[in-house]
């Protein structure tokens, strides 16, 4: 029986029991946001129930959510549960490179601030987004782009019927209109000014490969899932180049997901805050139980 | 067409409650027909499209998913009440729902 973590991206709601849960573990969840500002050299809101300066500010909310995977993986791995992989959707990465011991805490900190600072020329423009489409297959996504707006792409597939696109605002609002048209049951922008995974992130590629060479990097002790090309990473160069190739290339949960379940990954624990991995993973079929760790 | 019968919306009922109390970990007695699929069960459109899946397969549909997406774009549904009348529309029209 083999187990893994998986590592959400953002927070998307305001993680009331996730905070109890760790009060009953008694983790203080302040402690690794002082961990993450002392690093940084920035200041970091503590967080509590009433907290709501992380939720309009990108940076804040990518730290908090790296914050709240790397308390619960301390957890998870305290109660002696012990992964044989692990994955990291999207911004997620971050969270798994640390769990692997492949990085530090401090340093997993440094490249997300790094990453984020990197692309916030694209950022600020308010240009850019992302969006969800529920409900229609990939050739119908495919087709609608290249009839109406051919500069989008589907930069993730969540799973077969939940699918991500990047690009610019604009655009995006044209295909979202055009997708509820076409029969989609539901579209969602989401809340981020960055295309993340998207072409207009590959220009990055070079100075944060560049930044990631002057951080220090162990070999993971525990082999992390590719979620741009599903490769087990097993070395440091395999850990360094996913990290480029997960913030300026395409992703692929849904087929993530298939290569855990084809290496006879039966118990999966979503290490972080929310459900949204558990959600998307409703049309990925196959013998394995996905649970979050708080309820 | 589907001849809906009481005994069809009993059906359709209890499936409907048994799935959002499994899905999203709340006691059955929680659930009424009042409850806000959203608000009060943090139920989601992935939530929907499995539940159209299981109905799909039960009653042998012949229906789109673009069709019921287009459909519930102009018919919405908020509480599990409105989601059970959707459900028994879609099992008695199938592909014709969007004649009504």
């Amino acid at each position: 029986m083999k187990k893994a973590f998986i590592f959400p991206a953002f927070i998307s709601e305001i993680p009331h029991k996730e905070l109890k849960f760790l009060d009953q573990n008694n983790v203080d969840l302040n402690t690794y946001i002082h961990k993450i500002s002392t690093t940084l050299n920035i200041n970091l809101p503590n967080y509590s129930y009433d907290s709501n300066e992380y939720g309009n500010n990108e940076l804040y909310a990518q730290l908090l959510a790296y914050a709240f995977s790397c308390a619960f993986n301390e957890i998870l791995t305290s109660k002696g549960i012990k992964p044989d992989f692990l994955a990291g959707y999207s911004m997620g990465i971050y969270a798994s490179i640390y769990s692997a011991k492949s990085v530090s805490f401090e340093d997993g900190a440094r490249l997300i601030y790094h990453a984020f600072k990197l692309v916030e020329d694209l950022t600020q423009t308010k240009q850019y987004g992302m969006a969800a489409i529920i409900g229609l297959s990939i050739n119908d996504v495919h087709g609608l782009i290249i009839k109406y707006t051919p500069d989008l792409e589907i930069i993730n597939v969540n799973n077969e019927h939940s699918l991500v696109i990047a690009g610019k605002k604009s655009e995006i609002q044209v295909l979202l209109k055009m997708a509820i048209d076409e029969g989609a049951i539901t579209t969602a922008e989401l809340t981020v000014n960055t295309p993340y995974h998207s072409k207009y992130l590959l220009k990055y590629a070079e100075p944060f490969s560049n930044f990631i060479d002057s951080i220090s990097f162990n070999k993971p002790k525990i082999p992390i899932i590719s979620t741009f090309d599903q490769r087990i990473i097993a070395t440091i160069p395999e850990a360094k180049a996913e990290l480029v190739h997960n913030l300026t290339r395409k992703i692929n949960w849904n087929n993530t997901m298939h290569i855990l379940i084809e290496n006879n990954v039966i118990e999966m624990y979503e290490c972080g805050a929310g459900k949204d991995l558990k959600k998307i993973s409703r049309f990925i079929c196959g013998d394995y139980q996905l649970k979050s760790i708080y309820t | 067409m589907a001849q809906i019968t009481d005994k069809t919306r009993e059906e359709v009922k209890e499936i409907v409650l048994d799935f959002f109390a499994e899905e999203c970990e709340v006691e059955l007695d929680e659930i009424s027909e009042d409850s806000n699929i959203i608000s009060d069960l943090d139920g989601d459109s992935l939530m929907f499209l499995e539940l159209i899946e299981i109905f799909k397969k039960k009653y042998n549909l012949n229906i789109e998913l673009k069709t019921i997406g287009k459909y519930a774009v102009k018919n919405p549904v908020k509480t599990i009440g409105e989601l059970i009348d959707m459900q028994l529309l879609i099992i008695e029209h199938e592909n014709s729902i969007l004649e009504l």
